[in-house]
């Protein structure tokens, strides 16, 4: 390539998941001894492309060359031998095990005696040591993991990936539950690395970390690259555009709600962990959307679960009609008539192998109970036909198990369930996640309805698209803490984003 | 300071609480009947305990992947009819194989064992090539081992009787002593011992531990966790297997319902000596510990001379609570 | 951590090697009481049968002996530590049912190492192993006549009832429901049954024959199988046991049976209360007494005078012995006519 030198390409990378393009014709190009930042909103396919590399996911299409070699990363033993390592952003390490087992953990320093061949307990020991000193980090090998911080774990994960004598060390979110000092330390660890010719690939949102270590960048958005520049031309700013871009085309329906008298009031909401939201005030009226902005990790899914009372409040008031309530479970939630559509709509909220009627009823059964303790079938194909009608959902029949249903109509199941405990108070996390163009559409059809219905609708959402498009108002946090309302008609992408970094270092 | 002090006697108690268990249990047997503390009886209960101990650090090695094996009980019948059928004596009356002349001791055994890792093998395949639950996949094979038991134990000349009269040198194996120290005793402590050093100093240990605590992580690090889960399946196997073939040679016979429900007797004193339900967590002197203490509740409860049903309720109660109260010391962490 | 756990394990190990001394000490002052220890391990504990022998065996014992009975849950490993157990504990005579007839050579040698004298009951060691050694009894009954009196009575509701033969063919058609194949009982019974019918001179067609593993549902479901394979072929129902013959009755009710002149003759053995229940409703036809009274009190008596350091007799037993250790308690057969005599 013009005799460019790269230790990494991997050219032309595509791969699809049932109904999504998780990447699409991906490029990514890394120089020897460099930190190549790697950015995007939340599912751009950041980590999907790094998985592809570390042999967890299979790509469909495409090329990677290592060293100038083309080569075939079947699963992640291949990809250690070829020189790549990897510190996971969701990977746990094995906890009932000591910090030196799960740093050498396949590959035990091992000793001869007499006849066995056995593990060198000492050596081990020496070894951790050895490159616990060479990066600075004050960890005993044998202390058991589970009893660690979780900073001290991703201390411990650092240095395993740099362990592994790697060319290539993928750092996937590194920093996400490290304190300043930390993020400083794993820097110097960092430019270290750099300076005997290791590469570092680096997943961030974090603009700031990306401008003080990166050389390059490189920016995706919806599984497509957008492009790749020289660090130091870029600025706060350009990135953001870069990652946000897209144009704000008539994608949502118009809408004719308007906010009346105050229905729900917040004040100085405040959970009992130290990392989690603190000091949240906000109010909701009556056939308002109130937009919830932030990144990921911004503690906004931990605020409205414990609104719904599936967390605990360290301290803070919570106010229905001006009336303080104490909501203890989802059930006082429930009878505060508040409905909850989780983000996980997989994990939390769908039961897969039960019908679109089941799915749909759940949540409101009690209603359908007779005298004789037995359901009234009639009543539940009643309302559940007009669900499907009024919803518009697309499945052959009530009788249809959900998961043979695509997304966007699961959702939809979803809202109808909700919708049948006739909550005043909707609240929905990530609504359109993994959802195509046009059921979502349909989606924000549904919520701008029900809004002018007079129901009052908490939409968090990390489409800045969604937010300003949907909301009357729009609230953001970052780092567990509201940085700002602001009205709906006059807000930008890069406002949203400015506020959402604002305690960011 | 005082604090302090309580705070390390709670940690202690409840980090070895299962020993502590253990050694109350002897000291209530004793008060009740001081006879109970003797050599004879420590004798009569490890010699009960070592087929047990060989069966549950079989269990072990596969509890610790988070996997089971229901047919432990069934590979112990095949390889107990399998060793006596042909180490029968030459003059007894109603022999398997009429005609088979006098072996070695060494081939009938080595014929059980294989025939015990074979089951393992399959056992691996299906569990780790077809990513079977381990619960289905075992319970699968149990029951097709115990068909191929009884169709060998129903062979004529045979045709289901019992095979008894089992040569002098094959039972010495189970009933002899060697310095006073009964052979099966010494075998167990082998077996255990071996198994102690597999997980705590080698690397296939450590391994097997990782698998239990977090597949995922294993894999990510390179380890081979479908080559290591074979081979446990197999290992495990091979232990129940030579349990059968010692069970034959202690009780001086062997039928097809030999070692039926062993599994569970295992997978319990598995359980009580600390390991986890979930796999990933537990040591080789916690599955002794386990072993033990329904070792001195088998004898020494039938020793005091309690009602044998009340037994059965004391056993499920211990299940229960020693499991409960050692499940503590992880809670605890969370 | 771990280590303290190692520590402890093995100190709680030698602990109880400590008292050595002492222990074994008390033991032996134990045995000069007057009043001996019996051991008695049965095959296991929830079988009706062997719970009338065990009864009889604590009455008879009374203020003469104590007895420590124990349950073998049908393993003969568990029965092999429990035997152990009564050596250690230096009893003064052993009475075992043995789980496994076979193997019974180990317990006699384990017995006769110890010297303490056994008595096995209810299932026969082989012969070989009963010769090992002068202080070994055998108390039980011979299974073949719980077989030949099933023919028996099966003979003389035959002859007495000539629409029984319902194809008129002079033939015996039946079914035969054995217990545990391999079992001894099992065998003999289905062999001598068949025997006693051939020996009175009438002929016998076998239709089906299956295990019913001794158990009144397993009984039930094969009755059901051979009704619906054989329907009204079925002239007679042998049944190892009064379960099977008890299910199988269930399975001829299902069928029509027992009412609007429609008769089956079905024959067990054990006269179990249920079983006694159905001759005298006229469902079963007769069974056949194991003598569990006798058995129970035969046990106990040669168990009691080998403690004594006796050798047993018909004097000091009040039972006829054969072949200087046999104990033959004979069966009974039980109809409709002699319901009594199995109510004792």
């Amino acid at each position: 390539m013009n005799g460019e030198n790269f230790i990494l390409e991997m050219n032309n990378i595509s791969k699809e998941f049932p109904g999504v393009k998780a990447l699409d014709n991906v490029t990514l190009q890394v120089r020897p001894g460099t930190v190549h930042a790697l950015m995007g909103e939340n599912g751009a396919g950041k980590s999907t492309l790094m998985k592809c590399l570390f042999g967890i996911y299979k790509h469909d299409s495409g090329e990677i060359i290592i060293d100038g070699n083309k080569v075939e990363i079947k699963d992640s033993k291949t990809a250690i031998n070829l020189g790549i390592s990897m510190i996971h952003q969701e990977l746990h390490p094995i906890p009932y095990r000591s910090v030196m087992e799960n740093i050498w953990l396949g590959r035990f320093p091992m000793k001869n005696y007499v006849l066995f061949k056995l593990i060198d307990n000492k050596k081990m020991h020496e070894d951790t040591i050895n490159l616990f000193r060479n990066l600075n980090i004050n960890i005993e090998p044998n202390t058991i993991v589970g009893t660690m911080s979780v900073s001290k774990i991703q201390l411990m994960e650092i240095a395993k990936a740099v362990s592994y004598n790697s060319k290539v060390i993928i750092m996937d979110e590194p920093t996400s539950s490290l304190t300043e000092d930390e993020v400083d330390h794993l820097f110097t660890i960092i430019r270290d690395l750099k300076n005997r010719g290791v590469s570092i690939i680096y997943i961030t949102h974090k603009i700031d970390e990306v401008l003080k270590i990166a050389d390059e960048v490189t920016i995706m958005r919806d599984g497509k690259k957008m492009g790749t520049w020289v660090a130091s031309e870029l600025t706060r700013d350009l990135i953001i555009s870069k990652m946000v871009g897209r144009e704000l085309t008539n994608m949502f329906p118009p809408k004719s709600n308007v906010p009346g008298e105050v229905v729900l009031r917040v004040e100085n909401l405040t959970s009992p962990f130290p990392k989690s939201f603190k000091n949240v005030s906000f109010e909701l009226r009556k056939g308002e959307i109130l937009g919830i902005g932030g990144l990921v990790g911004a503690q906004r899914t931990e605020l409205v679960e414990a609104i719904f009372g599936l967390r605990s409040i360290e301290s803070g008031k919570i106010f229905i009609k001006d009336k303080e309530v104490n909501i203890k479970s989802p059930t006082y939630a429930k009878n505060h008539r508040i409905a909850l559509l989780t983000e996980e709509r997989r994990a939390t909220g769908i039961f897969p192998m039960l019908s679109v009627l089941e799915n749909t009823v759940i949540a409101n059964i009690k209603a359908y109970r007779k005298p004789s303790l037995l359901l009234d079938n009639k009543k539940i194909r009643k309302d559940v036909e007009r669900s499907i009608e009024m919803l518009k959902i697309k499945t052959p029949s009530y009788k249809t198990l959900i998961k043979n249903l695509s997304g966007g109509n699961q959702q939809k199941v979803l809202i109808a369930r909700w919708l049948l405990t006739t909550p005043d108070i909707l609240i929905l996390d990530e609504p359109t996640r993994g959802i195509d163009v046009g059921a979502k559409y349909e989606i924000y059809t549904i919520i701008a309805e029900l809004a002018k219905q007079g129901k009052s609708i908490i939409m968090i959402s990390s489409e800045m698209p969604e937010l300003i498009g949907m909301s009357d108002r729009i609230m953001v946090m970052c780092e567990g803490r509201m940085s700002g309302i602001i009205e709906g008609n006059k807000v930008t992408e890069e406002e949203i984003m400015r506020l959402a970094t604002k305690f960011i270092a | 300071m005082q604090n302090v002090k309580i705070k390390k006697t709670i940690n202690f108690i409840s980090q070895n609480f299962i020993y502590l268990f253990l050694l109350l249990l002897i000291i209530i047997i004793a008060f009740i009947n001081p006879n109970f503390l003797s050599l004879t009886c420590l004798r009569d209960i490890l010699l009960q305990c070592s087929t047990r101990v060989i069966i549950a650090v079989g269990m072990f090695c596969i509890l610790l992947t988070g996997g089971v094996d229901l047919g432990a009980g069934r590979v112990i019948g095949f390889t107990a009819v399998l060793s006596a059928s042909m180490l029968q004596t030459t003059d007894y009356a109603r022999r398997f194989y009429p005609n088979l002349p006098q072996q070695p001791l060494f081939i009938p055994i080595l014929i059980a064992l294989l025939a015990g890792v074979v089951v393992g093998i399959l056992n691996g395949i299906i569990i780790s090539r077809f990513s079977v639950p381990p619960f289905i996949a075992t319970l699968g094979t149990q029951v097709i081992v115990y068909g191929i038991t009884s169709i060998y134990f129903d062979l004529p000349p045979n045709n289901s009787q019992p095979i008894g009269g089992l040569r002098k040198d094959f039972t010495f194996l189970g009933s002899g002593s060697i310095g006073g120290i009964p052979i099966i005793v010494i075998l167990a402590i082998l077996i255990a011992a071996i198994a102690w050093l597999v997980f705590t100093k080698t690397s296939f240990g450590k391994n097997t531990y990782a698998i239990g605590g977090n597949r995922q992580a294993a894999e990510v690090s390179g380890i081979n966790v479908k080559m290591t889960l074979f081979i446990i399946y197999t290992v495990a196997s091979l232990c129940f297997a030579f349990a059968g073939v010692l069970e034959a040679a202690r009780t001086g016979g062997a039928t097809n319902n030999y070692g039926f429900m062993y599994e569970f007797d295992a997978i319990a004193a598995c359980f009580v000596g600390g390991v986890s339900t979930t796999g990933g967590i537990g040591t080789i002197p916690g599955v002794l510990a386990g072993v033990f203490i329904f070792g001195v509740i088998n004898y020494g409860l039938t020793f005091i001379g309690i009602n044998p049903y009340w037994q059965y309720i004391l056993k499920g109660i211990v299940i229960v609570f020693a499991v409960a109260f050692d499940i503590r010391k992880y809670i605890a962490k969370k | 951590m771990k280590k303290a756990g190692v520590i402890l394990l093995t100190v709680t190990l030698l602990l109880s090697t400590v008292f050595t001394g002492c222990g074994s000490q008390q033991s032996s002052s134990g045995n000069t009481q007057s009043k001996p220890t019996i051991g008695v391990a049965i095959y296991k504990f929830d079988d009706t049968f062997m719970t009338g022998v065990r009864n009889n065996i604590s009455k008879a014992a009374a203020d003469s002996a104590t007895v420590d009975i124990v349950d073998s849950q049908n393993s003969q490993p568990t029965q092999n530590d429990k035997v152990d157990l009564f050596i250690t504990k230096k009893y003064n005579a052993l009475a075992i049912n043995p789980v496994d007839r076979t193997t019974a050579g180990v317990l006699i040698e384990k017995a006769q190492k110890a010297n303490i004298p056994v008595v096995f009951f209810n299932r026969e060691p082989l012969a070989d192993d009963m010769k090992k050694w002068d202080k070994v009894y055998y108390v039980g009954a011979k299974a073949e006549q719980s077989g030949s009196l099933q023919g028996q009575i099966v003979v003389d509701y035959w002859k007495s009832h000539p629409e029984a033969d319902k194809n008129k063919d002079g033939k015996m058609q039946y079914v035969m429901l054995k217990g545990e194949p391999g079992h001894q009982d099992a065998e003999l019974r289905t062999k001598y049954s068949i025997q006693a019918v051939q020996d009175a001179g009438i002929q016998v067609e076998k239709l089906a024959e299956d295990t019913g593993m001794w158990d009144r549902v397993k009984g039930q479901e094969k009755m059901a199988a051979f009704l619906a394979s054989l329907g009204d072929k079925i002239e007679v129902v042998f049944a190892n046991n009064d379960d099977m013959a008890l299910g199988a009755i269930e399975a001829l009710k299902a069928a029509g049976y027992f009412k609007d002149g429609k008769y089956m003759p079905v024959v067990g053995v054990d006269a179990t209360a249920p079983g006694v229940a159905a001759l005298k409703d006229g469902t079963m036809l007769g069974t056949v007494l194991n003598d569990a009274k006798n058995q129970g009190i035969a046990t106990f008596k040669v168990a009691y005078v080998l403690s004594q350091g006796q050798t047993p007799s018909k004097e000091n037993t009040g039972y006829e012995i054969t072949d200087g250790k046999y104990i033959w308690v004979p069966y009974v057969k039980i109809t409709k006519d002699n319901i009594a005599d199995a109510q004792q």
